[in-house]
């Protein structure tokens, strides 16, 4: 459910409804419940620390990734919107299938093409991959290294693969 | 350091920079600061390993290995060094690339471990929930079930007791002549009560013809399936 929906319907302010939700986000620390955030979209998921439990009564299995599929997904998470020519970039290595995989499982979608020769599909992740890792966020994302580092490399990254 | 025996299998590895970074690691070295020429012989030590992979896979790998030698001619012959600068990626430009290969490995490894922890979260399932229609009579199940316990009654009353046994049309011609004669008048329904078997109204319709046929009473319908009205005829003056 998205802010301004919630706002229209409790007949609030986006400030309102913002403040309201944090208030809900307060209320439910310590229990089995809270908000996940997916861009605008706001959600009421299980606590992660209940998910033994949880993932026992649904029958759920538990989520396997390869490590390929976890390094594509990373660099989606970290870097959407993102084209697929950039991950494999960055990676070194053709990214089809992974891509294939990862789009399977609903833990990236498509976010519309780039403005680039070709206007290539941008891929960002899905409240999927918030669900499955736990996040309430993006902004819950660890943090690797230095992340000066990661902005240093931003523009550094030279896409020239060879065949 | 020259030309270790390989000791990784390939599958082991994700890609050229995968095996670049793991060389780098393995001996201890640091990204910033390592001569990427000299990891030239360790990496097609294990490029070479490789036989066994498709084409296309084996391709990236060579790719990369030709980049390492390159850079390692130029480190020895250093006259090399300007020449095709626009087609070949620098040894800084390699480094970066390693450098943010080793953070997206680091992130996936964290994102792996999230994952082995299995602390993800639920959202709910399904959509709304069918919920019984609301305004209807609190008791109304009651009565229904009132109504069953009531058929299956009389269901078990008929199949136990035969009618014949129980009823006799002698009997019951007498208990309505006594009504009439008390009351003189009365209805079909009233004789067949609340809930009667069939047995009970066959033997009480007989019951009526014999009345009728005998002269005792007379019988009278407004319209079909109406309800019969049954009245006494006045014998006594025939009689006299």
């Amino acid at each position: 459910m998205t802010r301004s929906e919630l706002g229209r319907i409790a007949g609030g302010t986006p400030r309102a409804v913002e403040n309201a939700l944090a208030e809900l986000a307060a209320a439910y620390e310590g229990t089995g419940l809270r908000l996940q955030r997916s861009g605008d979209e706001w959600q009421i998921v299980t606590a992660p620390e209940h998910a033994p439990q949880v993932a026992a009564y649904l029958g759920a299995d538990r989520l396997r990734l390869s490590p390929a599929s976890l390094e594509t997904l990373s660099v989606v998470a970290y870097r959407q919107p993102v084209t697929r020519a950039e991950v494999e970039a960055i990676r070194g290595v053709n990214c089809d299938q992974t891509f294939y995989t990862l789009a399977s499982r609903r833990l990236i979608e498509e976010r519309g093409r780039k403005e680039a020769p070709g206007r290539p599909i941008l891929y960002g992740t899905t409240w999927e991959f918030l669900e499955c890792f736990g996040l309430q966020s993006l902004d819950d994302l660890p943090r690797a290294l230095s992340p000066e580092g990661a902005l240093v490399l931003e523009g550094a990254a030279a896409p020239s693969e060879p065949g | 350091m020259e030309s270790q025996a390989p000791r990784v299998t390939v599958e082991g590895f994700d890609g050229p920079l995968d095996l670049l970074l793991e060389l780098v690691e393995e001996k201890k070295l640091d990204i910033l600061t390592v001569r990427l020429g000299d990891l030239a012989d360790a990496y097609l030590a294990r490029v070479r390993a490789m036989a066994a992979l498709p084409a296309d896979e084996v391709s990236a790998f060579l790719a990369l290995a030709s980049r390492l030698v390159l850079l390692k001619a130029r480190s020895l012959l250093p006259s090399l060094e300007p020449q095709r600068e626009e087609d070949a990626e620098s040894e800084e430009e390699l480094r970066l690339r390693l450098l943010e290969y080793a953070i997206v490995r680091e992130r996936a490894g964290q994102l792996g471990a999230r994952l082995r922890a299995g602390e993800r979260a639920f959202h709910r399932e399904g959509g709304t929930v069918e919920l019984p229609p609301r305004g209807g009579e609190v008791d109304a199940l009651a009565l229904a079930f009132g109504r069953v316990l009531a058929l299956a009654a009389r269901q078990r009353e008929e199949d136990i007791v035969a009618p014949g046994e129980r009823y006799s049309v002698e009997q019951r011609t007498a208990e309505i002549e006594a009504l009439v004669a008390a009351q003189e008048r009365v209805t079909f329904a009233t004789l067949l009560a609340e809930t009667p078997t069939v047995g009970f109204a066959v033997v009480t319709f007989i019951a009526l013809l014999d009345l009728y046929r005998r002269g005792v009473i007379d019988l009278a319908q407004d319209e079909l399936f109406a309800d019969i009205l049954i009245t006494r005829r006045e014998a006594t003056s025939d009689r006299i």
